[in-house]
């Protein structure tokens, strides 16, 4: 079998840092190569070389038997490579053709965009590769695995025939994966070359033809999935035992937390986004709120944080009604909040880490003295939540910024949990964070928990919500749906209810 | 990263700016047949003289006034283009108040300054308000209260409080608001400044309102860096979502932004009314712009600002020795101005990336330290 | 006329060139070691009206006194008029200030140099907060002009040029010490002495401290082309160089309409100065001899005879006048000389407030 790409001795050096060391890689012509890894294992480094956005220094690149170099990704796109990112490039207001054939518009003469031929390609591409999209729906009206499907298609657009995706599964839900991997399977059989970056194992395995396991920069070992079990796949990846998201023993004690009654948000269009809902979260237990996104649980979220208004319900704190107490008092009597996207709701990337540490905390102590910020309080804090929590960082003063991922959310967790709130919102906790930041993050929850800690947790992780919750509600279009015993679910059974599929008699 | 190479790498970008703003003057006159040494040397030598100092002193205190007012906003990534029309009509209604009070010196002073805070206060808070309310954006609406304020309430309010005007033979004379009295006027500092050299030629007086801009400054380093008010303030610039999360209240502190950067705005026109005790028909005008390419070139940093402020004084200061001397027309400090800021601007960005560049390596080796560890 | 005041804007702006030249010129014939330092108002040389004027004073003494001069004018925002005044002191024997908005650095600077002398234009230097007023100082003069008295005849101009029954008057900026009103008032006092029923449109442009007005021209022209459309054949500008504008509403509305209307320039014998285009639409122009009172302050320093206080240029010494380029007004000049007499014997007393006109 012929090579697609064949990587020999890719090192790339960061000052002070290796990224990739000596990696090797051979990706067969028409299979499904997933590359796995920890965040921070050089996944990314790796990709970025073999699409032109950064220069390997040492190594060799061949693609289709030809040695290239490439420079930029539109060398990579000339050798046939083609890159979807893990945050959608497109532009909202455009349709999915304009979408498509932006940058790339075949034109008639003086410059005029010969759309009728545009039209053509995109119908043939779509047949050739079993992808179907209607050319003249907006982007933004499309769902999240459609709107992947459009990126998909903009990248054989322009005549890719080796497709790298970035972590495509981290924003679908179960059934859109489902979705995308027989749409890999079809464009496999077209004869394209997939590499797929993924770390949820239980894909790589479904997926993939082949897998290679990154460690440290280092590629460690290349498998066939029929050789290995997740467990096996963990352990290379880590060099350690897979966590998982289960809960240990029953903690929930009968005193309410948070109670909502009725509660109803209105955008000001008019759209009725969280309708009626009720629930309620006692001390000691983890309500987990299942749904497939936009379905209300952001805004329901939001209304309980206080940053949307409730158009009617009431919202009890312990006891308490702050239904119409402002984002401060909620937060300062005791409501904790892991948003659901860190960079834009959970930390000052610009500031110093004690700062970011201090967001949402800053009028109490240990961050504050009265009217004036307590900088050594501060910084005391975060050092105690960089140890509690491991925080990589090389110091508290560095800017936010300059943390992966996972180590962000570590810190927003600890900041979190270390303020010992009574109610914590947990949105996506550990969203795009790898595996060893997860099963941190799971640990400290879990924790939380028996300390007598109400955790309302969102996720689109239905493993994650099975795993951590004491119940979990399942919202639909601002409405819970169906409340769920997680003793006795499967994620695709609750895949099934989200979607509305299955809501089949084990509603309690 | 060690604090000293922080401070090299803040220091580096302003020094690279005026460096490079050297450079081009020298072009620009070598061009057109100056010779740069002469002039810089011309401009150093006038501004080694006493009295040079005290102008640039004077020239800068309401430069770094304005451009702390300016900073305050951009703190919090609002952009009050508005200090100009803030200060004009908080400098003429505090003129008029003050000439109608008359009180004990300490309580007139006051009384004086708390008028002029509090009118560019309630003005910038309009703003603020339109914001909140309306969703104005604050760079529009400070622009059309700027034209409101110049040529519509002070050309109106001038009028009506107008002393003075048209005496004896029909030929001008000072025009303005009645004088305010002895007591409403901040004494000069030159008593303090002839303690350590020598006296000054009679007629030159050193601003008292240098003492007082020096206390804005270190009240906006407290209030900006070091209470809860200011990282809320801060945070709101950095990011108003997580602000918002983080209990921040957002359009309060929309509001209270822009009135403080108001208030400070107010003061700007203290300067000249404490030396002349009246608001003339030709205040000193643009001082408000000024305050942005001050504040800018500061980096919203209260020493900065005052690097910033002592920069474009001793430029605007050296205008007319150049022209005495013939050494060089006066549009060539103009023009180093504005290199200064094109070229700080850029040299800012550069530096600020190769902080980001430098932190994110440290953090990225810390975390293989920790995995090599483990 | 002639403040091109500025917003300083924020200094990235593009900065056009105007080489400011800098030393004397030698004189040809006579010697003197007087050396003058001119301070100009905002803009400098070049703005052909005001300061240009003062220009053209300072190099004709040059020529003909045989003195130096150096020449500066301040920054955009007239921040640092006392500084410029000290250091014209600091090397100088006299120094000119052309502006009354010199009038306070003036008096400091002066008292603080009593070996040299000033002259400011359009200033008495008088100070009034004394009891009685008197000179700020004994060699700091003020070189005044009686505008009124030069606008009054070419409001006569008009009036008697006039078809419609009707004029117009436009100020570049109201507000500044009634300065511009003077204008205004001898212009509306002359036109009625020719014709009591006359109608008079006046309009400024803008209102101290918003000085665009005198550098306004698309709103002059606006403006003017309203006072034609108004029934107006003349309008009189004291605008400064907004009055481009006046005189190229004039071309628009004359060809438009078919009828020929006027505009009326002021300082200097605008005739000579506006656009070739618009030269046949100036009928006249008020002067104001800022150049003599310029070269009459030089050769009184040089003289010793320079006196602190106001000194007055009026039609009795011709310090105002108004100019005949064109041939427009022959008709009626004789009527002009008429008032001009009647002005100078004190038969006329020209108001300076337009409320007394």
């Amino acid at each position: 079998m012929p090579y697609a790409i064949e990587l020999t001795g890719i090192t790339k050096r960061f000052p002070g840092v290796v990224a990739n060391e000596q990696v090797s890689l051979a990706v067969e012509v028409g299979e499904i190569h997933a590359i796995c890894g920890e965040n921070g294992a050089g996944k990314s480094t790796l990709m970025k070389i073999l699409y032109g956005m950064q220069p390997a220094d040492e190594g060799a690149i061949r693609v289709f038997d030809k040695e290239v170099h490439l420079g930029s990704p539109t060398d990579a796109i000339a050798a046939g490579i083609g890159m979807v990112h893990q945050h959608f490039m497109l532009a909202d207001q455009l349709t999915v053709l304009e979408n498509v054939i932006l940058g790339a518009e075949p034109t008639r003469s003086a410059g005029r965009i010969d759309f009728a031929r545009a039209r053509a390609h995109l119908r043939e591409v779509g047949q050739a590769y079993g992808l179907t999209v209607d050319p003249d729906d907006r982007v933004e009206t499309l769902e999240v695995g459609e709107r992947q499907r459009v990126e998909i298609i903009k990248v054989l657009f322009r005549g890719a025939r080796i497709l790298i995706l970035d972590e495509p599964t981290a924003v679908l839900v179960p059934q859109e994966v489902e979705e995308l991997f027989r749409n890999l399977r079809g464009l496999k059989s077209a004869g394209t070359t997939i590499i797929f970056i993924d770390h949820k194992l239980d894909e790589v395995l479904e997926v993939a033809d082949t897998i290679t396991v990154l460690r440290q920069g280092r590629s460690v070992a290349t498998v066939k999935p029929g050789d290995v079990t997740a467990p096996d796949l963990a352990e290379l990846m880590i060099g350690s035992e897979l966590p998982t998201a289960q809960t240990i023993g029953v903690t929930v004690t009968d005193e309410v937390a948070l109670e909502v009654k009725g509660l109803t948000v209105v955008e000001e269009d008019g759209r009725v986004v969280v309708d009626d809902v009720s629930l309620r979260v006692r001390r000691g237990e983890v309500l987990g709120i299942a749904g497939v996104e936009g379905n209300g649980q952001a805004e329901l979220i939001a209304a309980i944080i206080g940053t949307a208004a409730a158009t009617a319900g009431t919202i009890l704190f312990l006891g308490e009604d702050v239904t119409h107490a402002t984002v401060r008092h909620r937060r300062e009597a005791g409501i904790g909040y892991i948003p659901h996207d860190r960079h834009r709701e959970g930390l000052l990337l610009q500031a110093p880490l004690w700062e970011s540490a201090a967001l949402g905390h800053q009028t109490r102590a240990p961050f504050a003295k009265g009217l004036f910020v307590d900088r050594a309080g501060a910084r005391e804090r975060t050092e105690w939540v960089r140890r509690e929590f491991d925080v990589r960082t090389p110091s508290v003063e560095v800017a936010t910024h300059a943390l992966s991922g996972g180590n962000q959310q570590k810190l927003i967790v600890g900041r979190e949990l270390a303020a010992e709130p009574a109610v914590l919102l947990a949105a996506h906790p550990t969203r795009g964070i790898d595996v060893g930041a997860q099963a941190a993050v799971w640990d400290d929850m879990r924790a939380a928990r028996a300390a007598g800690l109400a955790t309302l947790l969102v996720s689109a992780d239905l493993d994650e919500l099975i795993g951590l919750s004491d119940t979990i509600a399942v919202m639909m279009r601002g409405r819970l749906v169906a409340m769920l015993d997680p003793a006795t679910l499967t994620a695709r059974e609750l895949g099934a209810h989200m979607t509305g599929a299955g809501v089949r008699g084990d509603s309690r | 990263m060690s604090a000293l190479r922080r401070l090299v790498l803040a220091l580096a970008a302003p020094a690279a700016a005026v460096g490079f703003a050297l450079v081009t003057s020298s072009l620009i006159l070598l061009l057109i047949g100056s010779n740069p040494l002469v002039a810089y040397g011309d401009m150093l030598e006038h501004a080694s003289k006493l009295e040079t100092l005290v102008d640039i002193l004077n020239r800068a205190t309401p430069l770094y006034v304005s451009g702390i007012a300016v900073a305050i906003a951009f703190r919090m990534n609002l952009f009050n283009i508005g200090v100009e029309g803030q200060f004009l009509l908080a400098f003429l209604v505090a003129a008029h108040a003050g000439s109608l009070v008359s009180l004990p010196a300490a309580l007139h002073i006051a009384f004086i300054l708390v008028v002029a805070m509090s009118v560019g206060a309630a003005y910038a808070g309009a703003a603020g308000v339109l914001k909140v309310t309306r969703g104005v954006n604050e760079v529009i609406s400070t622009i059309m209260l700027n034209a409101i304020a110049v040529s519509g309430l002070v050309a109106w309010l001038i009028k009506e409080w107008q002393a003075g005007g048209s005496i004896g033979t029909g030929t001008t004379t000072r025009v303005g608001t009645a004088p305010i009295d002895e007591s409403g006027l901040l004494p000069d500092l030159n008593g303090v400044l002839e303690l350590v050299t020598r006296d000054l030629r009679p007629g030159k007086e050193l601003t008292g309102v240098l003492v007082l801009a020096l206390v804005v400054g270190v009240v906006y380093h407290v209030l900006v860096n070091r209470t809860v008010f200011g990282f809320d303030l801060r945070a709101s610039g950095f990011n108003p979502f997580a602000a918002r999360v983080g209990g921040v209240p957002p359009k309060r502190m929309i509001i209270l932004a822009m009135s403080i950067s108001g208030a400070v705005a107010g003061l700007v026109g203290m300067a000249e009314l404490m030396q002349s005790g009246y608001f003339p028909s030709n205040p000193i005008q643009g001082l408000g712009y000024a305050g942005i390419a001050v504040a800018l070139l500061g980096r919203n940093h209260p020493v900065g600002i005052a690097f910033g402020a002592l920069i474009f004084a001793f430029l605007d200061v050296s205008s007319g020795v150049l022209q005495f001397s013939g050494a060089a027309p006066r549009e060539i400090v103009v023009i180093m101005q504005g290199v200064i800021i094109l070229a700080a601007v850029v040299a800012y960005e550069m530096a600020h990336r190769a902080r980001n560049r430098e932190e994110a390596r440290s953090a990225a080796a810390a975390l293989h330290e920790a995995r090599a560890e483990a | 006329m002639r403040k091109k005041w500025k917003a300083l804007l924020p200094a990235m702006a593009v900065i056009a060139f105007a080489a400011a030249g800098c030393g004397g010129d030698e004189g040809s014939g006579a010697s003197s070691d007087v050396s003058v330092g001119l301070v100009y108002d905002i803009g400098g040389r070049g703005d052909q009206s005001f300061n240009d004027a003062a220009a053209a004073g300072i190099e004709r003494a040059a020529a003909e006194l045989g003195i130096t001069f150096t020449e500066a004018s301040p920054n955009d925002d007239g921040s640092n008029r006392g500084e410029l005044l000290q250091l014209g002191a600091d090397a100088h024997n006299l120094v000119i200030a052309v502006g009354f908005l010199f009038e306070g650095d003036a008096a400091k600077v002066g008292a603080a140099n009593p070996e040299t002398s000033f002259a400011v234009i359009d200033s008495s230097m008088i100070d009034w907060a004394q009891d009685p007023p008197a000179p700020y100082g004994e060699k700091i003069a003020g070189l005044v002009f009686a505008e009124q008295q030069g606008s009054f005849l070419v409001g006569a101009a008009a009036a008697l040029k006039s078809t419609t029954g009707t004029v117009g008057f436009i100020g570049g900026v109201r507000g500044v010490g009634g300065l511009i009103e003077k204008f205004e008032a001898g212009y509306i006092a002359g036109a009625k002495a020719v014709n009591p029923d006359i109608k008079i449109l006046s309009e400024y442009i803008t209102e101290a401290p918003n000085f665009d007005g005198f550098n306004a021209p698309d709103r002059a022209k606006d403006i003017a082309l309203a006072m034609y459309e108004g029934g107006a054949d003349i309008v009189y500008h004291a605008a400064g160089g907004s009055g481009a504008g006046l005189f190229e509403a004039a071309k628009t509305q004359s060809e438009a309409s078919g009828a020929k209307v006027w505009g009326i320039g002021v300082d200097s014998d605008q005739y000579n100065t506006v656009d070739p285009a618009v030269q046949e639409y100036v009928l006249t122009s008020m002067l104001k001899r800022v150049d003599v009172a310029v070269f009459e302050a030089v050769k009184a320093q040089i003289d010793g005879t320079l006196v602190g206080g106001e000194t007055r240029y009026d039609l009795a010494v011709d310090g105002v006048g108004y100019s005949t380029s064109g041939g427009f007004i022959d008709d009626i000049a004789e009527k002009l000389e008429e008032f001009k007499a009647q002005i100078i014997d004190g038969t006329i007393v020209v108001p300076t407030d337009p409320t007394q006109a």
